[in-house]
C-alpha cells in the first residue's frame, strides 16, 4: 500500500542542513494500523508529510500501491491525496463560521462532486462520527471533543484508503480523546482503512497493532502495540 | 471543484471582514463612479454634435477648400514681420495667418475641378450677413443667414428642403413668432434684408419652402438657396467683380466611396482639401472621443489608486488564511483552485463596485439632466448633458472588473504557491 524506500528528508536555511529523516525504509500494508513514535524532532512527522505525499524527499522513494509518487505531477498528487487519503491534524484546522456541513464536504466540493453525492457521503460520514444532529451547527459553536469529530468525518468523507491522524488526541482530555481514538479504530476494524498515526502518546501507541519508534530521523524500533511498556 | 463552489466560498470570503471588504469596494465605488460620470459627459456632447450635423444630409456631396500653407513666423516662432496690405485672420488654431490667400475665384475653381469625373453640380461657397427677414408686413425678426449648397438636404419639421432658386428655409422659433402654425407659411414670400457695403438696406424677396428640424445651426440660421446667397454676396462686397469665397462645395454624381477618393486625391494634388460630410462628422467625433478618452483616465487614476486597496485587502487576506490555505491544498486543491478562489474575490469586490459606481453615476447623472432642462438648457434644445449607453456601461464594467483582477493576481500568486506543510504550521 505505502512503501518508504531508503527516505532522506534534508531542510536547508542559512545553508545550514538539517537532516530530518535518514536512509528510512518503512511499508505499511494496506487495512494495517501503524503509530509512528517520538520525540518531537525524531523525524515522524517529516515521515507522515512524504508518505502522504504533501512533501516531496530528498532522496529516497514513496510508493503507492506501487506507483513511485516522484513520477506523478503535482495535480495526479492532488488527485491521490484527495481521493485516496484523509487527514486528522491535532489543531483540527476547522472553518469556524462555517456549519459542521460544509466543513465536512470540502473534500468532496475540491474533487468536483456532484451535489447528491455530497450530501449522501456527508450523511454517512457525520453518522459515523455521530454528528448528524449538529450538521447544521457552527463549527466554532462545537466543544473540543466534537471539533475532533467533524475533522473524522471530513477525514472519511472521500472513502479514502488512508487515514494520516497528526497527534489526534494532542488536544484532547482523555475521555474524549479515548473516544475518539475509539472512533478511529473502529474504522480501521471496520471499514478496513488504513491508519497512519503520528503521536507521541504511548497509550495510543499501544493500541495500534505496529508501533514505529524514531529518533533522530531513522527508525529505531518496531514493536507490537501491546508489547510497548 | 465546479466554478459555483468557487464562487460561493469568495463570496463568504468577501462577508469575512464586512467592513474590510465594504471599504475596499467603497474605494472601487468612487473611481467607477467617477468613470460613468465622465463617459456619460462625453457620450452626451457626441450624441448632441452628431445629432446637430445630422440635420444636413448628404453623401455625395465634397466640401473644398485651398490648403493653406502656414507663413513664417505663425505657429510661435517669433513676431512675424508687418506687410502693407496683408488681411489679418485666424486660422482654426488661432495663429494668424493671410486669410486672402485661402480665397478662391471662380476660374480657379474651374482650374482645380478640370478632369474630376462624375461632376453633377459645383457652388461655391458664399458667406452671407442678413439683417432681418419679415412675412406679410408683420413684424421684422433679426436673421442670421447661411446657405445650403446643392446635393445637401435639409431636416424639416414642415415643408421640405431647398429643392430651386428664390427658396429659404427658417428656424422654427422664427417660423412660430411668424405663425403659430407654421405649415401656413409654407409657399409664403418672406422679405430678406440685407446691407450693402455702404450701409444702405437691401431687400430680396424669398418663398419659405420649410422649417428646419431644432438643433445647433438650425435653431438661429436661416438657410438661402445658392443662387440668392450669390446675389447676396456680390451685393454685399465693396470691389466690383469680387466673386471669391472661401470654399465650395462639389456634388458628385454618385456617392461611390471609389468615386469620392478619386476625386479627393486629384483636388489634393492641386493644393485643396476635400471632405464630405461625413469625414467632418467623423472629425468631430474622433475629437470628441479623445476628449472622452482624455477625461476617462482622470477616473482611470481614482481607479488605479483603489485597486491597491484590493491588492492590501487580499495581501492581509492571503495571511490570515494561511492555514486555511495548507489546509485545502492538504485535501488536494490545486494551485489554479487556490488562484481562482482570490482572483474571484478580487473581480467580486470589483464587480460590486462597479455596479453601485455605475448605478449611483446613472441616478446622479439623470438628476442632472433633469435640473439643467428646467434651468438653463433651452437655448441648447436637445441637449443632455448625461447620455448613458449599454455599451459604455458594460465597458465600464468590465474595465473596473478588469483592472479589479489585474490587482488581484498577485496575492492570488502568493496564495497558490504556498507550501501546504508551512501553511498548516503558521501562527
Amino acid at each position: 500500500m505505502l512503501e518508504a524506500i531508503n527516505l532522506s528528508k534534508t531542510y536547508s536555511s542559512d545553508g545550514v542542513d538539517y537532516e530530518a529523516l535518514r536512509s528510512v525504509d518503512l511499508r505499511v500494508e494496506a487495512g494495517d494500523c501503524v503509530a509512528i513514535v517520538g520525540k518531537s524532532g525524531s523525524g515522524k512527522s517529516t515521515l507522515m508529510h512524504l508518505l502522504a505525499c504533501l512533501d516531496a524527499p530528498t532522496s529516497g522513494s514513496v510508493h503507492i500501491d506501487s506507483i513511485d509518487t516522484a513520477e506523478l505531477t503535482e495535480k495526479e498528487k492532488n488527485l491521490l491525496r484527495n481521493e485516496k487519503f484523509g487527514f486528522v491534524f491535532q489543531q483540527f484546522f476547522l472553518n469556524g463560521r462555517e456549519t459542521v456541513y460544509e466543513n465536512v464536504v470540502l473534500p468532496m466540493r475540491i474533487r468536483g462532486a456532484t451535489a447528491s453525492q455530497t450530501s449522501a457521503d456527508a450523511a454517512s460520514a457525520l453518522e459515523a462520527v455521530g454528528l448528524t444532529d449538529k450538521a447544521l451547527k457552527k463549527a466554532k459553536d462545537l466543544s473540543g471533543g466534537e471539533k475532533q469529530r467533524v475533522c473524522i468525518a471530513r477525514a472519511l468523507v472521500g472513502k479514502p484508503q488512508v487515514i494520516f491522524a497528526d497527534e489526534p488526541t494532542g488536544n484532547l482530555d482523555s475521555t474524549t480523546g479515548a473516544a475518539v481514538e475509539n472512533m478511529l479504530f473502529s474504522l480501521n476494524r471496520d471499514k478496513g482503512i488504513t491508519l497512519v498515526i503520528v503521536t507521541h502518546d504511548d497509550e495510543l501507541a499501544r493500541r495500534c497493532d505496529r508501533v514505529i519508534e524514531m529518533k533522530d530521523g531513522r527508525i529505531v524500533s518496531e514493536k507490537r502495540g501491546e508489547d510497548v511498556i | 471543484m465546479r466554478f459555483w463552489d468557487l464562487l460561493r466560498i469568495a463570496n463568504r470570503n468577501l462577508f469575512r471582514n464586512k467592513l474590510r471588504t465594504f471599504l475596499t469596494v467603497a474605494a472601487i465605488f468612487v473611481g467607477s463612479f467617477t468613470l460613468t460620470m465622465t463617459n456619460g459627459i462625453g457620450d452626451g456632447m457626441r450624441s448632441y454634435v452628431e445629432s446637430q450635423i445630422k440635420n444636413f444630409e448628404s453623401d455625395s456631396v465634397l466640401m473644398v477648400r485651398r490648403k493653406i500653407e502656414r507663413p513664417e513666423g505663425a505657429g510661435g516662432s517669433g513676431p512675424r514681420e508687418y506687410k502693407e496690405n496683408e488681411l489679418n485672420g485666424e486660422d482654426d488654431d488661432g495663429e494668424p495667418f493671410d486669410r486672402t490667400s485661402a480665397l478662391v475665384t471662380v476660374p480657379q475653381m474651374d482650374t482645380a475641378l478640370n478632369g474630376v469625373t462624375n461632376v453633377k453640380s459645383v457652388t461655391p461657397r458664399y458667406s452671407i450677413a442678413g439683417e432681418y427677414i419679415t412675412v406679410d408686413g408683420q413684424k421684422k425678426y433679426r436673421a442670421e443667414l447661411g446657405m445650403l449648397s446643392q446635393g445637401i438636404t435639409q431636416k424639416t419639421e414642415a415643408g421640405s428642403t431647398i429643392t430651386g432658386d428664390g427658396q429659404i428655409v427658417i428656424p422654427i422659433g422664427l417660423a412660430r413668432a411668424l405663425d403659430e402654425k407654421i405649415e401656413n407659411l409654407i409657399g409664403k414670400t418672406a422679405t430678406v434684408a440685407y446691407k450693402d457695403p455702404t450701409d444702405q438696406l437691401k431687400t430680396v424677396p424669398v418663398k419659405i419652402v420649410g422649417v428646419a428640424t431644432k438643433g445647433f445651426m438650425t435653431n438661429t440660421s436661416s438657410f438661402v438657396d445658392a443662387a440668392t446667397a450669390k446675389l447676396i454676396h456680390l451685393d454685399q462686397k465693396h470691389e466690383e467683380g469680387f466673386d471669391k469665397f472661401y470654399a465650395f462645395s462639389v456634388q458628385l454624381e454618385s456617392a461611390d466611396p471609389a468615386k469620392i477618393d478619386d476625386a479627393k486625391s486629384l483636388l489634393e494634388s492641386r493644393g485643396f482639401t476635400a471632405e464630405t460630410m461625413a469625414d467632418n462628422q467623423k472629425r468631430t467625433s474622433d475629437a470628441l472621443g479623445i476628449f472622452k478618452i482624455g477625461m476617462s483616465l482622470i477616473a482611470l487614476i481614482a481607479l488605479l489608486a483603489a485597486s491597491f486597496g484590493i491588492i492590501n485587502t487580499l495581501v492581509i487576506a492571503v495571511l490570515e488564511r494561511t492555514k486555511e490555505i495548507g489546509l485545502q491544498k492538504a485535501l488536494g486543491m490545486g494551485r489554479g483552485k487556490i488562484f481562482a478562489i482570490f482572483s474571484l474575490e478580487s473581480v467580486l469586490i470589483g464587480f460590486w463596485g462597479a455596479v453601485l459606481g455605475t448605478v449611483a453615476g446613472i441616478v446622479v447623472g439623470l438628476i442632472v439632466n433633469k435640473v439643467l432642462v428646467t434651468s438653463y438648457a433651452e437655448s441648447f434644445e436637445g441637449f443632455t448633458l448625461f447620455v448613458f449607453t449599454l455599451p459604455s456601461i458594460a465597458i465600464v464594467m468590465a474595465l473596473v472588473c478588469g483592472i479589479a483582477f489585474v490587482a488581484g493576481v498577485m496575492p492570488a500568486i502568493r496564495a497558490s504557491r504556498l507550501n501546504p506543510i508551512e501553511s498548516l504550521r503558521y501562527e
